[in-house]
């Protein structure tokens, strides 16, 4: 009784009914006065018809009435919101509405993504946290199931009470790092070096040098896993630069007892000029095979927003040779650009120390990026399509044929 | 899911909802489609009913699809309904939420409402243009010319980039309508036209005209023309604006160039500050040029031809009338090779002078320096856009210098088929003698337009015209 005479003031002070009155909306607002009534007539008979009429407007009654103690609280609260809490606030409800918006946000990354100039940069960050927290559970829920499993495991071998054991001499994980270490040690003082130029802090964003130190941190242990790995240095490295900070993020303590090079040298201050080679994708340069002699130096960039030149321009600022992988000679290329991660250049590098086969190389090329791997340069191929499509248009190769004529008459003529 | 046409019993839904392969998302999948076929909104509403039952409570994102379905059946008094709940039910609201909002209520007699929902909406967010647009629109449509025109110029002062639908409101809801203050507004989004260089569509074109024929008392004629090369109007013989920039823009632009193109953030990535000197050297000591030509972008023109015979034949072609010309290029060009014959080569270095950048440089970047150099009178030779030279500038003022600059300056070459016969020969797209922009002298207008609704390309310009005179 109450819940309609508030729907009937409410409808009253709203001019529903001039406005609908002027529209010809009377249908709706027929459809409305009926249910009311009906509803009203229900509440005095208390009979309750079998064929029940829909209530359309139910839910709003549901909404409203769950909420008259709500409504109190929040009055009392203050109005006045600082900045944090209201952001906090519009990603709540974002959230609410579906958009790719973290569940948790901490103070930091509230304050980053104030911090980004346009909506659009908002946006990708929110989404960028939000994929983060997925991945996190995911990872949290897969990790949770395999205890699960080793317990359930242990239960059962405990239950039959069987202690295995295997003829075979136990490797321990201890054991092949001692290995590797070796390796690394050896490859210190007798291995090939190869420069990782770290002077590229400026032209990246945070996500990138972050992105960039993952992918040295994986170069990093595939090339002590090898059997004959790199002398790694790292270049113009600056304490309490961010490379530095990931670093420590990554490696903690492991970092000052890694077995590398790290240095604020330039690599010209410690090689002589004549034997580096400054790997890039923008080089005109074709590399050939892989020299043992020569040390090359890979840029410690990730380039996103597709910076071109940036380390060409080091390059050549230095007077240093460069090259670039032979990737349109042996793939056929189809989308992606011509620039690797540092990880797959680790790859590639240690397989060409190691086989010097540039298919077995590129192997690590990610798969998307070509169609094949092909036998004959590309060039070739392309001059023998050129060709059949040439013989396909007649007319068109006739027209080559007269053009050629007429431009040389001395040495060609038309039989 | 294929909506119901009809309300239905919670029973019903409950079976529908079971059937359903993810009964959790089934509520918002099942409104995604109403909306989609713009369902009834009963249907809509016996769902909310069902599952406020159910629950006790909605979502939100259910709530907002609900708002979607009535803002698109303009059902006014059920958004006004769901405002009001959401309203209690949550603290502040979403900017899709305000979106809906303001959309719905503004095409209803309710628009002032929307006023207020922006006012709400602006203390969390910079409203979205079409929250303004509504809003606008809303208002000109009610004659409250005055309110449109202060939420207009908010939004300009927002960054906020109004739609051209916006500009067009104003002019088709102002017809007729009489008042300085009023023209001046509207005088003043031409100008807005003019400074950021767009141009209005065919119909906007029309809004315009037909608002100025409207003015009483006016005496606006509106002719729809075409310039000729010279920059004469055909219509009121007015000569167009030239295209030349003023000696501060020119110097402002030439500066820019050097600064963010040539050098940007390291010298090193286009040439090398050795090249460059020695490159600014050889401009000076040979000032000024008449013509610049791309050496390399100009001998492609044509497939089947040699590269070098290609870049004679332009140099031939634009070597008339002693005018002096400078062809760039690369190192690479000097080496007798298959496409570049020595002969030839030797043969247009005394008709021209050449330059020869280093295999990695831009020449690009040369091409626009001594250009830039020689003086205005001075025009480059090559097919390229220079879009990505424009997208190095970092601001818009200077950009679209240079966009006027290179639709003065630049000439484009093109082949021509001469029929029966499979040589080609080269013609030249001159560049424009007049401005292309929106311009006034105060007893005329001449405003250029788009054909189509969007022109694909930002280098193209229009070649039609509207001249509004006062008679």
């Amino acid at each position: 009784m109450q819940c309609a005479n508030m729907l009937l003031r409410k409808i009253v002070r709203s001019s529903v009914l001039p406005f609908a009155a002027q529209h010809g909306m009377k249908k709706d607002l027929f459809l409305l006065s009926r249910t009311l009534s009906l509803s009203l007539c229900l509440k005095q008979d208390k009979a309750c018809e079998p064929s029940e009429k829909l209530d359309l407007d139910e839910w709003k009654k549901v909404m409203k009435s769950g909420l008259q103690e709500e409504v109190s609280e929040t009055v009392s609260e203050p109005k006045e919101l600082s900045s944090l809490a209201a952001a906090r606030e519009t990603l709540e409800m974002w959230r609410l509405a579906g958009r790719a918006v973290p569940e948790n946000i901490s103070e930091e990354q509230l304050k980053t993504f104030m911090e980004c100039p346009s909506k659009s940069a908002k946006k990708k960050y929110l989404k960028y946290l939000h994929l983060k927290e997925l991945r996190k559970k995911s990872h949290k829920r897969k990790m949770d199931e395999k205890r699960e499993r080793r317990l359930e495991a242990q239960d059962q071998a405990s239950n039959t009470d069987e202690t295995k054991k295997s003829s075979f001499v136990y490797l321990s994980s201890r054991t092949m790092d001692k290995v590797y270490h070796w390796r690394a040690a050896q490859s210190m003082i007798f291995g090939q070096p190869l420069v990782f130029d770290m002077s590229y802090e400026k032209e990246m964003s945070v996500r990138e040098v972050t992105n960039t130190v993952k992918q040295i941190v994986l170069s990093e242990s595939c090339n002590r896993r090898t059997v004959d790995p790199f002398h790694i240095h790292f270049c113009n490295f600056k304490d309490d630069s961010l490379y530095h900070k990931e670093f420590i993020k990554h490696y903690g303590e492991a970092w000052d007892k890694l077995l590398i090079t790290v240095t604020d040298q330039c690599y010209t201050e410690i090689f002589p000029k004549d034997k580096l080679i400054y790997l890039t994708a923008d080089s005109p340069k074709v590399m050939k095979k892989f020299d043992h002699d020569k040390i090359y130096i890979v840029g410690s960039m990730v380039d996103r927003s597709i910076k071109t030149g940036v380390s060409l321009a080091w390059a050549k600022r230095l007077g240093l040779e460069t090259a670039a992988l032979p990737l349109e000679k042996y793939l056929l290329w189809s989308t992606g650009a011509k620039n690797l991660t540092l990880d797959q250049m680790m790859h590639i590098l240690l397989t060409l120390k190691d086989t010097a086969d540039w298919k077995k190389a590129l192997e690590f090329v990610p798969k998307r990026k070509y169609c094949g791997f092909v036998n004959k340069p590309v060039k070739e191929l392309k001059k023998t399509l050129d060709l059949i499509n040439t013989l396909k248009l007649r007319k068109g190769r006739e027209g080559v044929e007269k053009q050629f004529a007429k431009n040389h008459p001395k040495k060609y003529t038309l039989k | 899911v294929q909506p119901p046409e009809k309300p239905l019993q919670a029973e019903e839904w409950n079976k529908l909802r079971e059937d359903f392969h993810l009964p959790e998302i089934f509520e918002e999948v099942m409104l995604n489609n109403m909306i989609r076929c713009n369902s009834p909104i009963d249907v809509a509403k016996s769902l909310l009913t069902h599952v406020a039952k159910r629950n006790g409570d909605i979502a939100y994102n259910v709530l907002v699809k609900y708002l979607t379905l009535c803002v698109r059946q303009g059902q006014v008094s059920e958004i006004r309904d769901v405002y009001d709940i959401m309203k209690v039910r949550f603290k502040i609201l979403e900017s899709g939420a305000y979106n809906l909002l303001i959309r719905g209520l503004s095409n209803s007699d309710q628009w002032r409402m929307a006023l207020t929902l922006l006012e709400e909406a602006k203390k969390i967010m910079i409203p979205s243009r079409t929250c303004y647009e509504s809003c606008i629109k809303a208002a000109s449509r009610h004659q409250e010319m005055k309110l449109a025109f202060e939420l207009y110029h908010e939004m300009l002062a927002k960054d906020v980039v109004p739609t051209l639908d916006v500009l067009q409101s104003f002019f088709n809801f102002s017809r007729g309508m009489n008042g300085a203050e009023l023209q001046k507004q509207l005088f003043g989004i031409l100008l807005y036209l003019r400074e950021n260089q767009i141009y209005p569509h065919k119909t906007f074109m029309q809004s315009i005209k037909l608002w100025f024929e409207s003015i009483p008392g006016g005496n606006w004629r509106g002719n729809l023309t075409k310039i000729k090369d010279s920059g004469q109007c055909p219509v009121c013989k007015q000569q167009l604006e030239d295209s030349n920039l003023t000696e501060e823009e020119y110097s402002n632009l030439s500066e820019r160039i050097i600064r963010d193109v040539i050098h940007g953030t390291d010298t090193f990535r286009k040439t090398s500050p050795k090249e460059f000197e020695a490159f600014q050297t050889f401009v000076e000591n040979r000032l000024p040029f008449d013509i610049v030509i791309d050496g390399l972008n100009v001998s492609h023109i044509k497939s089947r031809k040699m590269q070098c015979e290609n870049l004679s034949d332009a140099v031939n072609c634009l070597a008339k009338e002693n005018a002096r010309l400078l062809v760039l290029g690369r190192k690479h060009m000097l080496m007798n090779s298959s496409n570049w014959k020595r002969e030839i080569m030797k043969e247009m270095q005394n008709k021209a002078d050449f330059f020869f950048a280093e295999n990695i440089s831009e020449d690009d970047a040369f091409l626009l320096y001594a250009t830039l150099q020689s003086g205005k009178h001075c025009r480059f030779v090559t097919r390229d856009f220079l879009r990505d030279h424009k997208a190095c500038l970092s601001d818009s003022v200077t950009r679209h210098l240079f966009r006027k600059w290179q639709r003065g300056h630049q000439i484009v070459l093109k082949k021509k088929k001469k029929k029966k016969s499979f040589s080609s020969v080269l013609s030249q797209q001159p560049a424009f003698r007049y401005d292309c922009v929106v311009q006034t002298t105060g007893d005329t207008w001449h405003i250029p337009y788009k054909d189509v609704f969007e022109e694909k390309y930002s280098y193209q310009v229009p070649r039609k015209w509207l001249c509004i005179q006062q008679k």
